[in-house]
């Protein structure tokens, strides 16, 4: 079936005074200055119970957060899939979870990625550490050049 | 914590409470459990990091301390600063910051029951962990998990349509609000009102059933008699924003009464304890020994003598009746005096709604320094909070006192987990079920620890257990 109007959401998870940790917002502070009509934009502390009914408005939804982990390019995007995961606060939810509520109780199943950028630093400031930066230039990069593009591309085909 | 001569059970973090904390159980050589702490193992600082601001940055620096009680940091800031400058707010603006505050009231206390403590009444205390959470209760009850999570919005929304945010929000000020309501908005959480209403109705007959079938359990769970300290209006009703403090004690003779909050350090002290940031704080006419004292809404409902509303004072006459003319002890009575508090928010909140002047543009008040010190309260969802400013003659803060309401409850959590503890733990033969009940003692009071910074991939959960030589002998649950 053609579909001409792929709906995106972005949302950045993180604490922005928290050094690195303010990585997801500000991916989607890049990310909202493109001005891209079909991508809306989110931020977000943590993600919470009510965020399954924000996604399910959506095609596509794109979580972007800092990771400690080290990561090839600096970044990772990968697959998300609704699971029940076990958070220990239902206060902060994991995507995945979030996906799974979306279904379980919205009946909607959005296609999502997760965007793992490699963070360095963790004290309180406002400021990305050196690598940070980096590792975000490099994730937008990809996201706006190859991810976006194909994503739009792919449904329109459907 | 490990004890070298006793075997010790932790549990790291609690699991469905706001914030991070840890257990330790001690069993004695017996096996039997000798003691429990309440561990909370965060450090903020705001006290100290605020001092050298202007007090005008109060109301929006302290509301970042949580991200789910927020704008009664805000209320009980502005207060404290109306006070340093001797001005009142304007009526519309007061009328506004007060349905803000039950908006937040609605949400965290919708997020208590249906997201963190429902899952123990409706899908059991010793069902799968991995399930027992909002997820798993979606899969079971996805009407009950979505009629939650649409009642929380409501009250996140009364935020959003006030000042255009949820949380954190700018505009509760000084001298009243810097944003008015717009018709608009007025009609649309207008609108809410009746499934709000039945949400919370919905809400109660759950945990009267569960009350009702669980008779015994319920009854003995926590049960140990405290003081308790709330706010109240002039006539003693239940009053959430700008009360009186009043303290009764565990045979419900009124103690203090219609106390002007800033005289809360002529009865309040803190004891500072060695296993945990959170203080010990006591009424301080009784002793250490002798003064815990509870917050929150088991005591809230408590010291008050009546409901402002028809449908929340019908619930409130069934909760009297349980103490038989005494305060209610009973620890997991906090859920059912939760959701009496939450019908009385949605009520109060369509009547300021239809208040004729909600919508009026006179919504503040404006004044300057004028006295070195003020003192801020309102009633937070977990109970009574206080803000305490001094300042040098230029307005920079040189000392801040945060007296938060779940550090009021640090003693009596102590003491409950203790008791369930005591109640539901065999050293020998340590189950799953038996520890989440210890934990659901600490999630009655809603505790509120504030967040903190997280990534992808950071969130251990760990259960050990130690023998008496300090050696790991059993991992429980690890995520």
């Amino acid at each position: 079936m053609l579909k001409t109007d792929l709906t995106i959401l972005v949302v950045g998870i993180g604490n922005n005074c928290r050094g690195d940790d303010g990585l997801g917002w500000r991916f989607v502070e890049t990310v909202e200055a493109l001005g891209l009509a079909f991508v809306g934009c989110e931020y977000r502390y943590q993600l919470q119970v009510e965020d399954a009914e924000l996604i399910s408005a959506f095609d596509l939804v794109v979580f972007a957060d800092a990771s400690y982990e080290t990561l090839d390019k600096g970044f990772e995007v990968r697959a998300c899939t609704g699971n029940a995961t076990f958070e220990f606060s239902t206060h902060a939810q994991s995507p995945e979870a979030i996906l799974k509520l979306c279904n379980t109780i919205f009946k909607k199943s959005p296609k999502a990625y997760i965007v793992a950028i490699g963070g360095d630093s963790w004290e309180l400031t406002t400021s990305l550490s050196i690598k940070a930066e980096k590792n975000l230039n490099a994730a937008v990069g990809f996201f706006t050049g190859q991810f976006l593009p194909v994503q739009h591309a792919r449904v329109c085909v459907d | 914590m490990v004890s070298q001569d006793k075997k010790t059970i932790l549990i790291s973090p609690v699991t469905r409470i706001e914030g991070h904390a840890k257990i330790t159980i001690q069993l004695d050589d017996a096996g039997e459990v000798s003691e429990a702490l309440f561990h909370v193992n965060e450090f903020r600082g705001f006290e100290k990091f605020c001092e050298g601001r202007m007090y005008t940055e109060m109301p929006i620096i302290t509301p970042r301390i949580c991200g789910i009680c927020p704008i009664s940091h805000s209320i009980a800031s502005v207060k404290a600063c109306e006070m340093i400058q001797g001005i009142q707010p304007a009526y519309t603006g007061d009328l506004l910051r007060r349905l803000i505050h039950i908006g937040q009231n609605i949400s965290s206390h919708a997020l208590s029951f249906f997201h963190l403590s429902s899952p123990d009444f409706l899908l059991g205390f010793d069902s799968d962990p991995a399930l027992r959470n909002i997820v798993g209760l979606a899969e079971k009850y996805p009407d009950i998990a979505l009629r939650g999570i649409r009642l929380r919005k409501f009250g996140q929304e009364i935020s959003e349509r006030i000042t255009g945010k949820k949380i954190h929000i700018a505009g509760i000020a000084p001298g009243g609000m810097a944003f008015p309501l717009t018709e608009e908005n007025r009609k649309a959480l207008l609108a809410w009102i009746p499934e709000a209403l039945e949400t919370v109705k919905m809400g109660i007959s759950i945990i009267k059933k569960f009350q009702e079938e669980n008779f015994g359990m319920v009854n003995s769970f926590a049960s140990s008699p405290t003081l308790y300290l709330g706010t109240v209006g002039p006539e003693g009703q239940h009053e959430l924003y700008d009360g009186k403090l009043r303290f009764m004690n565990a045979d419900g003779i009124i103690l203090q009464d219609q106390l002007e909050p800033k005289r809360y350090l002529e009865f309040i002290a803190e004891r500072s304890v060695s296993w945990s940031y959170l203080k010990y704080p006591y009424y301080k006419p009784l002793g250490f020994d002798k003064g815990f004292y509870r917050v929150g809404p088991l005591a809230r409902l408590n010291v008050s003598t009546r409901m402002k509303t028809p449908l929340a004072q019908k619930e409130f006459v069934n909760f009297k009746s349980m103490g038989g003319g005494k305060p209610v002890h009973g620890t997991f009575f906090y859920h059912y005096a939760r959701l009496i508090e939450t019908l009385s928010s949605v009520e109060e909140a369509e009547v300021i709604l239809n208040d004729r002047e909600i919508t009026s543009a006179n919504i503040q008040t404006h004044g300057r320094w004028n006295y070195n010190e003020g003192v801020g309260s309102s009633e937070a969802p977990r109970g009574t909070l206080f803000h305490h400013y001094v300042t040098d003659v230029t307005g920079k803060l040189t000392h801040v006192n945060l007296l938060i309401a779940t550090g009021q409850n640090n003693p009596s959590m102590n003491r409950s987990i203790t008791e369930v503890a005591k109640q539901y733990v065999r050293g020998d033969q340590i189950k799953e079920g038996m520890l989440n009940r210890v934990e659901s003692a600490i999630r009655c009071y809603d505790p509120c620890l504030s967040c903190s910074t997280h990534a992808i991939g950071k969130m251990p959960l760990k259960l050990e257990i130690y023998n008496d030589r300090g050696e790991l002998v059993k991992q429980h649950a690890e995520n």
